[in-house]
Order: C-alpha cells, then structure tokens, then sequence
C-alpha cells in the first residue's frame, strides 16, 4: 500500500489556540479523499500545512514519500501537486490565459503544452470568452474555476482542494466531478474538503472527519453506507447530541 | 433617527477601532496615541496661536490687508486639505453602510454618521481651534462685531466639508468598476502629485520670472492695483474666498457683508450635502429617479489571441522559471496602476524639481561637474522605484500565495522579480538621462559612465531590495500606493532604509570623484579612470549580486510563509 498522504503528530497552535492537534492521517495513493468536519474545526488549517503555506508547530508530514521536513524536498515536491486553497492564488492583473500560462511554464511544462491545455482548460471551465478581462474583475465563482484550472494545468499526483465547488455554478461542477473522477481512476489521488456532504458521499472513496482540531473518524465510504449514510456518521462525529441542545427558545412555544 | 442605533454604530465603530489596534500590536498603539497626542498639542498651539496674532497683529491692520492675509490662510489650508484628500480617496468610511444595508437602520442614518466622522481629521483638527482662535483675538482687538467670524468660519469649514464628501461619494460611484476605480485613483494620486509639487515649480521654475514681474509692477502702480482689482473681484465670485471677503468687511466695521457669506456658504454646504446624500443612495441602494436606462449595450466580439503572449517569452541565459516570473511580472506591474503611478510621479517630479534647475542652469555646469550630474539619472530612477524595490511581494498580494506553492527555486523567483524591475527601472533612466543629456549637454564618456553605473546600481539594490522584500514585507491595497498592515518594525526599518538610501548611492559617485581628482592633480585623463572605475563598481556588483542571490533564495524559502501572513491579510 504507498500513501500519498501520511501525517504523525501534526500539531498547529496559534497563540493559546490550537487549530490542529496531533494529526495522524493516512491517505492511500490513487483514492479520492474527503476531509470533513464542521467550520474552524481545522479542515483549512491542516491543507495550508500540507500544502507548505503554513508551517507546522509540531509533528511530522510525507507526501508521495518525501518527507516535508527537508525545505528542499518540500519545495521539490510542489511539482508533483496542485492546490487550490482557501483564498485562491491568483495575481490581480494577469487574465486567465496568462495566469495558467504562467504557472505551466513554472512547472516546467512544454510550451506547446501549455498552449493547448490552457485552451482545453479555459473552454471547460467557461472562461475561454473572458480573454480580455482580468481576473480582479472575475466574480468568485470565476476566480474558483480558474484556481482549479491552474491546479489541474500540470497534471499532478495529488491535488488539494479546499471547498472547490463552493461558488461554482452547477454546470462546472458537473464537468469538475467527472474531470476528478477520471482523474482519480488514472492513479491519481484528490484529497478535498467540502461542506457539501452529498457532493463528498458521491464522490469520494475515503472520509476522515476532523473535530476540535483533531481526526475524529478516518474510514472508507463502503464502511459508510454499510451502517447508513454520511451525514448520520458526521453528525455522530462531531456532536449529533447538540442538534438538540440547540434549538431556540421562542419557536419552540 | 433612532438614539439607539447611533449609539450602537459609535460603539460599532469604536470596536472595530479597538480591535484594529489590538491586532497592530502594542507599538502601533503607542505610536497612534503619540499621533493623537501631537494632533491635540498641535491644535492647542495652533488656537492660542491664532488669538494671540488676531489680537496683536491682524486687529492693526486694514481691511484690504486682512482680506490678503485671510486668502492666504485659506489658500494653505486649500493646499493641506488636498493633500490629506488621496489619503481618503477610496471611500474609507467610518462605517460601511453596505454592510448594515440589510439592518432595519436607515440610510441616512448611516450617512450624516459618516459625514460627521469624516470630521475627524489631523487638519481640521489644527485648522479649526486656529481660525477661531485668529476671530476671538481679532474679537478682543477690534470689538465684539468681530465675533460674526465665527460662524463665517463654520459655513466656510461646512461648505468645503460637504464638497469634499460629495466629491468623495462621486469618486466612489465612479471606481465600482474595478478597472476605472484603479484609473480614478491613479488619476487623483497623480493630480495630488502634481499639487504638491506647486510650491517647488514656483520655487524652482517660476521664481527668477516672478522676481522679474514683480520688479516691472513695482515700477507700474497700475499694474499693481489691477493685480488687487482681481483678488477682490476673485473674492468676491469665489465661494471659499467669501471668507476673506466677509472678514475684510467685518474689519471695516460692516456686518452685512458677511452675514450674506455665512449664508451664502451655508446655502452651497446644504447643497453639496444634498448632492452627496443622493450620490450615496445611488451607490448603496441603486436609486437614481432621475436617469432613464441606459440603452443596452452590445457585447464586444470576444477576441481571438494572436502571437505570443508576454508571459509565454523567453529570456536568454535566464533559467525558465526566472524568466516566467519576469514575464508574469512585468506584465503584471505594467497593469497595475500603483506602478504607473510610481513610474509618472517620479518623471513628474524629476521634470518639476531638477527640470527646473538643470534647464535653466544646465549650460552652465563645468565639464568636471557632468560626470557627477549624470549619475543623477541612476539616483533618481531607483529613488523612484524604492517601494516596489524594497517591497516585491507586497504588490502580489493573493497572487504571493501562487509563488509559495510553485515549485520553483526560490532565487529563479528573486531573479525573475529583479529582471521585471529592470524592465521597469530602464525606461525611466533612459528617459531621464535623455532630459539630462539635452539640459546638462552630456558627452558619450558620461553617457556610457552613467549606464555602467545604474548597472551596478539596480544591482547592488537589488540585494538590498530582495532582502528588505523578504525581511519586511507588507500589503500594498490594490490601485495604491498605500500600506495596509504594515508592522512598526516594517515601518520603522523602510524609514531607516529610505533615509540611508542616498548613502548607499554615494559609491557610484567614487568614479566620477577619481578622474575628477587625476583630472585636477595629476597628468592622467579623468576620463578613462572615471569609465575604468565604473566598470570595476559593476564588477564588484555583479559579484555581490551573485554570491548573495543563492543565500537569498534560502531565507526567502525559510520566510516564505511569514511574508504570505503578511501581504495577503485583510484589514477591517
């Protein structure tokens, strides 16, 4: 069994806060992870240290078996990943064909490749029309696509994806569940998080559900739907007894 | 308006203040208090100042002079109040109505809060208690009918105030298109400019001429009343000159006079106030009863890429990723407007101030000087170009978060941002080299001195740029030149490096100094020494640009994810 993703005491504090505490994940190569868990329960925290956007305050990390404590290998790692994080990654003034163009000759990739798989990119994404604007006038959604498109633009091994299909229209995201899909079935592995519970249980192969910081459930979907569903599981997760507790005095009269 | 509400959007207001502070740190706190402090000193002075003048010194004088030295007071503070204008430029409200929009509070709540608050500001703070101060001491020297200044002074500070919110509330209007929000900022930044540089023109440029002017009126009396025919008539058509108007009137013992300038200006505040309310209820909730629709307009055919993009060239001898770096940036910077502004204000400011001098006197600098002179090209240019020097990542903002998570060598990252900066640094110098070389009369052998040196200067500024980008780096907001976030210690340390930059200059000038000296104590030529030492300066900044360039690129890997906390947050 290789991982693409192996974690071991993974611990972020902030000041007297600690966002993530000892954060022992396993994520087997070519399987299509979904990372869940509520909001500020760490789900971002965790990709941005993944990712080298943040540096942890403790533990270990291995991604496609290179460890992530040599800054040198942490670096030359990147070329085998794509990201599309929280706050996106784009430059204000750049359009879209030549933010990816950029980023695809950063990755070293052949200028003719480039060229094509940017068109291949801008036209699946609906963004080919938009030669002209830049992407600070993009909407959100748009933004989000063209993030995606640049992660996907190198063809990597893994692929982070924080909330990718928040703001994207239903169109795109239909076509961006099957390009992950196929992607996923060529031997690559697609690690997500999302809120979307039904996109999550579609999709993905493997779960873990992060609470408080810390990996509260780590198991595959058919483990899942053999004893019901997702959001059953999530909700006992992380605290199905508070659904209760939190009703409101005045609509329950 | 409801007494809760205002009393819950102060406490709103000072929240956010508090926690602003808090998150800039204990220093931040201290040095925005200092400010306060000085603000508070400073209006205490100026009061007490203004009582002592109006009582001993204005209440002396003539209606015809008091007038004079009103305009002249409110000329400078005219002056002020533009310049701390760009500071506002983007719609900085004190609270953001947008966001209470959905609240059951009005909007016209919300609008006389912010027009109140916009208020609070370092020159009127000092202005006010002064101006009053100048009509209670002129109410002590010259009678209680001096009093009626006082509320000619408030409709003056209402009208121009009520204006200047307008004015704002247009501009923000205007820049809800991203694209020509960034033009409107460049085009009042550059305006601002170009204000302050007035004094300098007339210093530099104008004086010689104005001395001569002035000598022909005195010999013409009627020249000279003319030139006071104007002031008065200007006076008396100029709404923010009826201030001086009223107080020359007030000063020849008539009240009525002024009593139509307070209402007059009074009239004009609650116009620009009613025309800044309507702006406003345009801009939040989309209420424009007066316009019809606009006619529909078509969509631009989308158009077809043809040839190479910028961003797809290639560098000779430059590693792939430095060169997609440079080409990104440069492409990049030459969008942005906050560039453009530094690239026009330092030619602006090159043409005002040494313009000025070097066309007038240019001719006459010895042939020992032009060595010296040429070099100014170099100095200026990279003076020009010192925030986007020393603060490379700040411009990228998001975009920093891109840099991070590629997996380029660092120092290809350091030198694509260098080539870009060249890119944008030559032009400039080539610019101002060419008005040198036609005001100053410049020679091949100073030409080719003043390449080689600002070589060596992007070079070894280079260094010091890539490691203050790395060191202290923060936010630009997009469409500024503004700093946001920006720690003490980032504060304090560009102060220092800015201050110290001129020093850093003064190698390239070592050269120059020893042809001049072979010129003037020995028997060897000054000018192959001056071109030999250039070329050695180059050598040297070449070597240190390359031993330093590997190391830097490790320290910005180390740091990386400390500069992306630092340019891509947000504040409130």
């Amino acid at each position: 069994m290789t991982l693409a993703i192996e974690t071991s005491g993974l611990t972020r504090r902030f000041g007297s806060v600690c966002a993530v505490e000892g954060l022992d994940l396993r994520v087997e190569a070519g399987k299509f992870y979904g990372f869940l868990g509520p909001n500020g329960a760490g789900k971002s925290t965790t990709i941005k240290m993944l990712t080298g956007l943040l540096a942890p305050t403790s533990g270990t990390m291995r991604l496609l078996d290179t460890d992530l404590g040599d800054p040198e290998r942490a670096r030359a790692i990147k070329q085998r990943i794509g990201v599309v994080p929280e706050n996106l990654a784009l430059f204000d003034n750049l359009t879209a064909r030549e933010y990816l163009t950029f980023i695809g000759r950063m990755y070293l990739l052949p200028p003719d490749t480039v060229r094509a798989r940017c068109q291949e990119l801008l036209t699946m994404m609906d963004l080919a029309g938009e030669e002209t604007k830049l992407t600070l006038e993009y909407s959100h959604g748009m933004k989000k696509k063209l993030a995606l498109a640049a992660a996907l633009l190198p063809d990597p091994d893994l692929l982070f994806l924080d909330e990718p299909f928040e703001g994207v229209d239903a169109v795109a995201s239909r076509m961006l569940r099957d390009t992950l899909k196929s992607f996923v079935k060529r031997g690559a592995t697609v690690f997500l998080t999302s809120h979307v519970l039904e996109i999550v249980e579609k999709l993905c192969t493997d779960v873990g559900i992060i609470a408080h910081g810390r990996l509260v459930q780590q198991v595959s979907m058919a483990e899942i739907h053999a004893a019901g569903t997702l959001e059953e599981r999530f909700l006992a997760a992380v605290g199905d007894g508070q659904v209760e507790a939190q009703k409101l005095s005045w609509l329950e009269d | 308006m409801y007494l809760q509400h205002l009393r819950t959007l102060l406490w709103l207001r000072w929240r956010l203040t508090r926690n602003q502070w808090r998150r800039g740190g204990q220093v931040n706190a201290i040095l925005s208090l200092l400010v306060s402090i000085l603000g508070l000193g400073l209006a205490v002075a100026g009061g007490v100042g203004g009582l002592l003048i109006g009582a001993l010194a204005l209440a002396k004088a003539t209606p015809q002079a008091t007038m004079f030295a009103w305009d002249g007071i409110v000329a400078v503070f005219l002056f002020v109040w533009l310049l701390g204008l760009v500071t506002e430029i983007q719609r900085s409200e004190v609270i953001d109505a947008s966001r209470l929009m959905h609240l059951p509070v009005l909007l016209r709540e919300v609008f006389f809060l912010n027009y109140a608050a916009s208020h609070i500001c370092l020159s009127l703070a000092i202005w006010v208690p002064t101006t009053l101060g100048l009509a209670f001491g002129l109410a002590v020297g010259r009678g209680a009918h001096q009093l009626w200044l006082v509320p000619l002074l408030l409709a003056f500070f209402f009208m121009v105030t009520a204006w200047t919110y307008c004015l704002r509330g247009w501009l923000a209007a205007l820049m809800v298109n991203q694209r020509r929000r960034r033009a409107v900022i460049m085009g009042v930044t550059m305006f601002v400019v170009v204000l302050a540089q007035l004094p300098n023109l007339l210093m530099n440029v104008w004086r010689d001429d104005t001395r001569r002017v002035g000598a022909a009126v005195a010999h013409d009396s009627g020249k000279n009343a003319q030139v006071v025919r104007v002031c008065t008539l200007a006076n008396r058509f100029a709404p923010p000159l009826w201030l001086p108007q009223g107080a020359q009137a007030l000063q020849a013992g008539r009240v009525w006079p002024s009593l139509i300038a307070t209402a007059g200006m009074g009239l004009l505040g609650l116009l620009g106030l009613a025309r800044a309310y309507q702006l406003t209820r345009r801009f939040y909730q989309g209420d424009d009863r007066r316009k019809t629709a606009p006619p529909p307009v078509a969509t631009p055919a989308t158009k077809v890429v043809r040839g190479r993009l910028l961003v797809e060239r290639t560098l000779p001898l430059v590693p792939e990723p430095a060169a997609a770096v440079a080409c990104a940036n440069l492409r990049s910077m030459l969008r942005a407007p906050e560039v453009k502004m530094a690239l026009v204000a330092n030619v602006v400011v090159f043409v005002i101030l040494a313009g000025g001098i070097f066309l007038k006197h240019g001719a006459a600098v010895p042939p020992a000087g032009r060595p010296f002179i040429a070099l100014a090209a170099a100095c200026l240019t990279m003076l020009g170009l010192m925030q986007l020097l020393f603060n490379q990542f700040g411009f990228d903002r998001d975009g920093f978060r891109a840099l991070v998570l590629l997996p380029a060598q660092r120092w290809h990252i350091l030198l694509g941002k260098n080539i870009s900066l060249l890119a944008i640094s030559l032009p400039v110098f080539v610019v101002l080299l060419s008005l040198l070389t036609v005001s100053a009369h410049l020679g091949p052998a100073e030409l080719l001195q003043a390449c080689l040196g600002f070589c060596s200067v992007q070079l070894a500024l280079g260094v010091l740029g890539n490691w203050l980008s790395i060191l202290t780096p923060y936010r630009i907001a997009a469409g500024s030149l503004k700093p946001t976030k920006a720690k003490a210690s980032s504060q304090v340390l560009m102060v220092v490096a800015s201050m110290f930059m001129p020093l850093l200059l003064l190698p390239l000038f070592v050269p120059p100094l020893l042809g001049f000296l072979c010129n003037e104590f020995t028997k060897v030529p000054g000018t192959p020494i001056t071109l030999l030492g250039a070329v050695v300066l180059l050598g040297c900044s070449c070597l240190l640009y390359g031993c330093t360039l590997k190391p830097l690129g490790r320290l910005l890997q180390r740091r990386e994810q400390r500069i992306l906390l630092a340019v891509t947050s947000e504040v409130e």
